[in-house]
């Protein structure tokens, strides 16, 4: 399975992303009769449209991430590569308002030439859109100290499934009012609503910058050792990734496992933090550009899943991921640790996972683990459904009682 | 159990329902005379006056779980309570049961490792932080009522405090948390240990004014105490030169723990009170600015906050030099409410949210508008996050002067929306903010809030006529079904 844009690149051949074509085209080799929507009324007449077929809609942002999630049952699609542009940005109140097709890439260029930033940074690089990063609220290795989608996010807007256009949230960085439309939506994969625009919380770029490395010691004791060091030490990262050995060769940066640091803040505070990691072993420097590289170091034809546990065993977890990894070719694994979670990057095989992967992802409890990317054929046994309890369908069914909504892709029955 | 519950209304299903009640919770647990019941008429908002039917205080999960599984079964509605110190009219109960938690109080446990706390809804917001101190630890949301104020409370209102600014809100702080649902199902939201997918339950629960059910307990999350923190006092002759220095500060990536402002009238009014913390009476605004991590480099962003503050047009900065003046700086800013209240009979706390590059303009804004309408109004709000808090000291019982302070708070509310903010960033929209969410939300929205209310509370019992006007909603149905259509 390729992970293919739209107009059928797939993102690491065609760099960045390309010029889309004009609005209301149907491209060649694009799925069944897409809906190209420039603004959120046009999203709506797709729903209505949708209603009146009693057909449902595949949810389409810049078309790099079509392999997240569960099968999508066969239906149109309705792509927003064509909503785009941010329509909100005061660079003196650090937040920032676009249209859910803009890229991150357009909005990391928009926030850099004023010293800022949005911290979502999710894995899979910028190619992919803001609506599709706030929809399946996917994170990438600063989460842990920055937060996720789930705390970036200060409001949105969205089409439900009755076509009605709701805002939940605002423009502001604090926000009671109502109930959190926002926060539901965020993460629903689209289910509750098509994300037409997003609100989100910036932060200004950090004046001093620096990633170093530092080994990774061969046990489960002393790695937990190092991590509970690491948590009273003081230092206060930005980011702290643990990297397997696997995909330390895989980037070129060694052959043991690293844990890959990034501490920014003054000049003073970046000095002090140096030192403070320094009495936890061989600091090394690498460069900043390492963490772009390891949100795009996954194979575009991949099974990943996600494992997460209580900090104070987060080891046990790292072992089990590596434990998973180690059961694939070319598998490897890395674990965000101020947010106590670890990814398994298992390269497919034509399509497929060998036996003793799904072995291993059986084994695996459903509680701590949460899949990414599968073969289709393995969702219904490792992870069947999203949607299981009473409040989730009922939620459901109150935003998108048709159940047009990119039908399937939470497992929903 | 049922039978005398079930049909209409009046003084016998009150004595029966009551009777019941009293067999679940004890005599103790259950008032019901109008003059035991008359301090429960308002809560930390004034100007309103809602009498509860009776009111109810389980000391137990148990008896909690079976006082709502009773109002269930008799589909009576009922307005969960903590402290009652919310200030948006969220917690009165009118002319129903009213649903006391003040009585749960334990702390469930604290695991220093995980830095996880689980806690019963009434556990009052300090009595964590002092239960969490001995391991280096604190429950960082900080309301300026965090002395009375409860964890149940705080989860409805998702709250805030002063550091929120760098810590984020309640909803960054919990966990997970077990809710008994109106109809009496227990559900858990959230997950203490390790994350999953689906919907965000947990955050839609958090903030939703008890109107999606009532918490049996909360897990949060305990932060470690920063290894240092430097408090500042800056003092402004004009408060435009205090919201430049804001704006300032925010902007250059700086983000300070808190970054609090004060105008001239709330200066006076600390000082002049038992809560006098040294500020400057001849200020037009202060900016109480708390710097906090580690050590290293801390001096650094000290200096340059005093820098931006000077730059901006500071007379003085001042600079805590230990524990006990930093305490009294702060002191003053959170019992500022406190010392409002001695200015005149009541005093209404208003909150609002501007992006924060607007904070000269709508202050002004407010300060046109006070003038207009001959009332008093004093500032003291978290200036970093552009969370207004224009407090308006009145005589309720003065129907004109009423009639100003209604018609002013609704310009106020209006000017922060113009300028692109929200009607509150902290206090909740309980009653008192009913009629200003269609300034912001579209009647579909507002539809959509009442139907995502109803998966979690078809009829509508809990909290009942709270956050969403009902007459914006296109599905509305009518009255609640309950045995009491209050």
């Amino acid at each position: 399975m390729e992970r293919l844009t739209l107009d059928g690149r797939s993102p690491a051949s065609s760099g960045q992303h390309s010029a889309p074509p004009a609005p209301g085209v149907v491209r060649a080799g694009a799925p069944p009769a897409a809906h190209r929507p420039t603004d959120s009324a046009g999203v709506r007449d797709a729903i209505l449209e949708a209603i009146d077929h009693k057909a449902g809609v595949r949810v389409v942002g810049r078309g790099t991430w079509l392999d997240a999630g569960r099968p999508v049952d066969d239906v149109r699609h309705v792509a927003l590569d064509a909503l785009t542009g941010v329509v909100d940005y005061t660079p003196g109140d650090l937040t920032l308002t676009a249209r859910a097709g803009t890229t991150l890439a357009e909005i990391a260029a928009a926030t850099a030439a004023n010293g800022q930033w949005l911290a979502l940074a999710p894995w899979g690089g910028d190619a992919g859109s803001l609506g599709a990063t706030a929809a399946t609220a996917s994170a990438g290795p600063m989460s842990g100290a920055v937060g996720t989608p789930r705390d970036i996010i200060i409001g949105l807007e969205a089409v439900t499934g009755t076509g009605d256009i709701v805002r939940g949230g605002g423009r502001v960085v604090k926000n009671v009012a109502g109930f959190d439309l926002t926060r539901l939506m965020v993460g629903a994969w689209g289910t509750l609503g098509v994300l037409t625009e997003i609100s989100v919380r910036l932060r200004a770029l950090p004046e001093h910058d620096v990633t170093l490395a530092l080994p990774v010691p061969g046990t489960v004791a002393l790695i937990g050792g190092l991590l509970t060091r690491l948590r009273t030490a003081a230092v206060s990262p930005l980011g702290l990734e643990l990297v397997s050995a696997a995909l330390c060769r895989r980037l070129g940066i060694g052959t043991e496992p690293l844990l890959i640091t990034r501490l920014a803040g003054n000049e003073d505070s970046v000095a002090g933090q140096r030192e403070a990691l320094g009495l936890l072993g061989d600091v090394g420097d690498v460069s900043g550009g390492i963490w772009n590289t390891l949100r795009v170091a996954e194979p575009s034809s991949a099974a990943v899943v996600r494992l997460s546990g209580p900090a104070g065993r987060f080891a046990e977890t790292w072992a089990t991921a590596q434990r998973v990894a180690a059961t694939v070719d070319g598998g490897f694994a890395h674990a965000t640790v101020l947010r106590s979670v670890a990814r398994v990057v298992l390269p497919l095989d034509d399509g497929a996972l060998p036996a003793p992967a799904v072995e291993a992802l059986e084994s695996i409890t459903r509680e701590s683990c949460i899949f990414e990317r599968l073969p289709a054929t393995l969702w219904p046994t490792l992870a069947p459904t999203a949607v299981t309890d009473r409040l989730s369908r009922g939620i459901r069914a109150a935003f998108d009682p048709h159940r047009l909504l990119n039908p399937g892709i939470l497992g929903e029955s | 159990m049922s039978s005398v519950l079930s049909t209409g209304s009046g003084a016998k299903p009150t004595r029966d329902l009551a009777d019941q009640l009293v067999d679940i919770v004890g005599p103790r647990g259950v008032l019901r005379r109008p003059s035991e019941l008359v301090v429960y008429r308002s809560d930390g908002l004034p100007g309103y006056s809602k009498q509860p039917r009776l009111a109810v205080f389980p000391r137990t999960r148990d008896e909690l779980i079976a006082v709502v599984r009773l109002l269930a079964a008799a589909h009576v509605p009922f307005v969960p309570r903590g402290a009652g110190t919310g200030l948006s009219g969220g917690a009165l109960a009118d002319d129903v049961v009213l649903l006391g938690l003040n009585r749960l109080t334990r702390i469930l446990s604290i695991d220093p490792i995980e830095r996880l706390a689980v806690v019963e809804p009434g556990v009052v917001n300090v009595a964590l932080t002092r239960a969490a101190t001995p391991y280096g630890l604190h429950y960082a949301p900080d309301p300026s009522s965090q002395a009375a104020c409860t964890i149940g409370g705080n989860v409805a209102e998702n709250a805030g405090g002063p550091h929120c600014l760098k810590y984020g809100v309640t909803l960054n702080h919990v966990r997970a948390v077990t809710a008994v649902l109106p109809d009496g199902e227990i559900v858990r939201l959230g997950n203490a240990e390790s994350e999953a997918d689906g919907y965000d339950l947990l955050g839609a629960f958090v903030g939703s004014e008890g109107c999606f059910g009532v918490a049996l307990d909360v897990t949060v999350r305990l932060s470690p105490n920063p290894q240092a923190i430097r408090t500042l006092l800056a003092d402004f002759t004009s408060i435009e030169a205090a919201a430049r220095a804001t704006s300032d500060i925010i902007a250059s990536g700086i983000v300070p723990a808190a970054l609090e402002m004060m105008d001239g009238p709330t200066i006076q009014a600390v000082e002049a009170s038992i809560y006098a913390a040294g500020y400057p009476v001849d200020a037009a605004a202060i900016l109480l600015i708390e710097v906090d991590g580690l050590a290293a480099g801390l001096e650094t962003d000290v200096l340059r906050v005093e820098a931006m503050c000077n730059g901006a047009g500071a007379r003085t900065v001042r600079i805590a030099r230990d524990d006990a003046e930093r305490a009294r700086l702060w002191q003053g800013r959170k019992k500022a409410f406190g010392a409002l209240g001695r200015i005149s009979p009541h005093l209404v706390v208003q909150d609002a949210v501007i992006p924060r590059t607007r904070l000269p303009d709508v202050l002004a804004t407010i300060h046109e508008i006070s003038e207009r309408q001959r009332i008093k109004v004093c500032n003291v709000f978290h200036a970093g996050d552009g969370n207004l808090h224009p407090n308006i000291s009145y005589d309720a019982n003065d129907p004109d002067e009423q009639a100003r302070v209604h018609a002013a708070m609704r310009e106020i509310m209006a000017a922060c929306v113009a300028a692109g903010g929200t009607i509150t960033g902290e206090h909740g929209i309980g009653l008192d903010k009913l009629d200003y969410m269609s300034l912001i939300f579209s009647d579909e929205s507002l539809a959509a809030m009442c139907r995502l209310r109803e998966v979690f509370d078809p009829e509508r019992r809990s909290n009942p006529g709270k956050v969403v006007p009902v007459h914006s909603c296109r599905e509305w149905h009518g009255a609640p079904r309950s045995a009491w259509s209050a």
